[in-house]
């Protein structure tokens, strides 16, 4: 069928062939509103007991979801009462009566919901919170969840430097004792203390619920004690896995984290699963722990100011090895420079001056081809039909006059992970959501508002193939050259406005040099001709 | 099954992505038809690892030029009867091959 088609309507075909995956993507990919939590509580007492693992004593109880039942019969449902309100620059933290981190809300200017209010990271009905602890004795875990935490000193506490609280729990046949010394950059450190040492399991919570969507990761990651980090991604728990001496353990979305850590000593880590197969992090404990833990956004210098390795929380999928750097590099940039949006434009500059010697040399070759322009028409003439045969003579002719016109396929394919680094800095990096360029672009990690940069990035890459020389034969190849630019304008219109800014750059970039390289030329050509004459 | 499905995709990228850079490899046989032969006729391993430092090679701080694949082969068994010639193999060394496709062929 395809044979029979016009080189026309093959073009149209494979434009809307495109398109449809485009819009397919965006309709099962984007996330959906997730649907609004009802106010019953039906879902939150479900699961409440400890993970089971083979690090547990044999005595380890079924840990099933029917110990839950108790609860919702009880006169009084624990975990709602806030104990303790703390309060920074940066966040307000709600400690509820079980002695958790119930709720986070991000008090700085940025973090705000499309309707303005502040962000909450944690969704009310998912569970564990960060700071609970589940027994694995099943009579002491469901006493654990109906006894509330007492806390001693003011209910509310503005903090401007660390602020300890201590909040213990009697359950008779144990005690425990919760000291948490809140920081007021969101991070806290936590020490656990048993008076009778039940086996019990403290988890940093569920993932906040504030970004999930299908573009970026959202789920689990540990980083363990050799350094290897493990992401197991919403819907992939696979059940019960173990990592023993880990160094970090976080459940995060696309911007936001909890996390716990402990870099000396390492923390075994179980990872549990959720109804959804969605991985539970755990931290087995011991009489006397104490762990490092963070609550808030993925912000790189705020995690490097708390310990440099938590900055390997910010995951920017598989292209992390080089998004990190390119991260790294916009980061001076913008401190340098004030504004993503040019820090964007700098670094598509500085990345066009590192390949410029490959630029220049490619440039020089192209004059000495100009001398051999007989000698090619020969060979072109000679075999027409044969584009084998054709390119084969060609290679051998730029190999005796040591030049060759082709940029090669590296400098092509790099663009490939540069690209694709960039697309992963601007949807995984918080310090860019709602980061502005200039006019009307206000936020450089969503689409341009009014299709401007689009438009103009197909308008660039057009004007840039009209000046370049190119060698294309082939009628049917040339025609879909030139609808090139209208299907990647097409492509760019939902990409995050800072790609498009980088790719439109890059176009401008190629203009200004094609219009170099063809100035040379000309001034070559006159040149020889005044010679001739 | 490995093969079957890099070539496929090896097609589908030679069809569709040459038309953003058309012509821009520095060598006969293209990088992409390189990696063809090799994975056609080379084990995967080192078809892999040729691909790759082909690939980086194909800059302007390299000639480029005609190069063509050389692969290790033991040949034995040889059958001798008409066959249909896919590629040309010519020795190179002890073992070693110089790979050549014949287009004619096909």
């Amino acid at each position: 069928m395809l044979e029979k088609m016009s080189t026309n309507q093959r073009v149209i075909l494979a434009t809307v062939l495109s398109l449809l995956i485009f819009v397919a993507y965006d309709y099962f990919f984007i996330p959906k509103q997730p649907p609004k939590q009802s106010e019953t509580n039906t879902t939150q007492y479900v699961a409440k007991s400890a993970p089971q693992s083979n690090l547990q004593a044999p005595q380890s109880a079924p840990a099933t979801s029917q110990s839950s039942k108790v609860n919702e019969s009880g006169a009084t449902k624990l975990g709602t009462t806030t104990l303790l309100h703390v309060k920074s620059k940066r966040f307000e933290m709600f400690i509820d009566d079980l002695g958790r981190i119930h709720q986070v809300i991000l008090e700085e200017k940025r973090y705000k919901t499309e309707s303005g209010e502040q962000i909450k990271l944690f969704d009310e009905a998912k569970l564990p919170k960060p700071l609970e602890i589940r027994f694995s004795d099943i009579a002491l875990n469901e006493k654990a969840f109906k006894v509330p935490y007492s806390y001693q000193g003011p209910k509310a506490l503005d903090i401007k430097e660390k602020t300890k609280i201590t909040l213990t729990q009697d359950l008779g046949s144990e005690k425990v004792k919760k000291i948490v010394t809140i920081y007021p950059d969101g991070h806290y450190e936590a020490t656990i203390e048993l008076q009778k040492g039940h086996k019990y399991f403290i988890s940093p919570g569920y993932r906040p619920n504030v970004r999930v969507d299908g573009y970026t990761l959202h789920g689990a990651l540990i980083k363990e004690k050799d350094g290897t980090i493990t992401i197991i991604e919403d819907g992939d728990a696979k059940g019960t896995e173990i990592f023993k001496g880990a160094k970090i353990a976080a459940a995060f979305d696309r911007y936001y984290t909890t996390l716990f850590y402990d870099f000396v000593k390492g923390m075994n880590v179980i990872v549990s699963k959720d109804a959804e197969d969605n991985p539970i992090l755990f931290v087995e404990g011991s009489p006397k722990l104490t762990l490092g833990g963070y609550v808030g956004p993925k912000e790189y210098e705020t995690l490097k100011a708390i310990h440099p390795e938590l900055t390997d929380v910010i995951e920017y999928g598989f292209f992390t090895f080089i998004a990190k750097p390119m991260f790294l590099a916009l980061l001076a940039l913008y401190h340098w420079i004030g504004n993503w949006g040019w820090a964007i434009v700098a670094l598509t500059i500085i990345i066009r001056i590192i390949l410029f010697p490959l630029t220049l040399k490619g440039m020089l070759s192209m004059q000495k081809l100009k001398d051999l322009a007989p000698k090619i028409k020969e060979i072109q003439q000679k075999y027409k039909g044969d584009p084998q045969k054709l390119n084969a003579h060609m290679m051998q002719l730029y190999k005796k006059y040591k030049v060759n016109p082709m940029g090669g396929c590296l400098p092509m394919l790099i663009q490939i992970p540069i690209f694709f680094a960039i697309y992963r800095v601007l949807l995984n990096s918080i310090e860019l959501k709602g980061a502005p360029w200039i006019l009307w672009i206000t936020d450089l990690s969503s689409k341009d508002p009014y299709y401007v940069l689009p438009v103009l990035m197909g308008i660039t890459m057009f004007i840039h193939q009209k000046i370049t020389p190119t060698t294309i034969t082939d009628p049917m190849q040339k025609k879909i050259f030139t609808y090139l630019p209208i299907v990647f304008t097409f492509f760019f219109l939902t990409f995050p406005a800072g790609l498009t800014l980088y790719w439109f750059t890059n176009n401008i970039l190629s203009i200004i040099q094609q219009l170099i390289v063809n100035k040379i030329f000309e001034a070559r050509k006159a040149a020889q001709k005044e010679q001739h004459e | 099954m490995i093969r079957m499905a890099i070539l496929k995709l090896l097609q589908i990228y030679q069809k569709v992505f040459t038309l953003l850079s058309y012509g821009s490899c520095r060598y006969y046989p293209t990088c992409s038809e390189y990696a063809k032969w090799r994975i056609e006729k080379d084990n995967l391993f080192t078809a892999f690892i040729a691909v790759i430092l082909r690939i980086l090679r194909c800059n302007q701080l390299f000639p480029g030029g005609i190069e063509y694949p050389v692969i290790k082969k033991e040949l034995k068994d040889v059958k001798y009867k008409k066959i249909d010639v896919h590629y040309w193999l010519i020795p190179k060394g002890r073992s070693k091959f110089i790979l050549i496709k014949n287009f004619k062929g096909n």
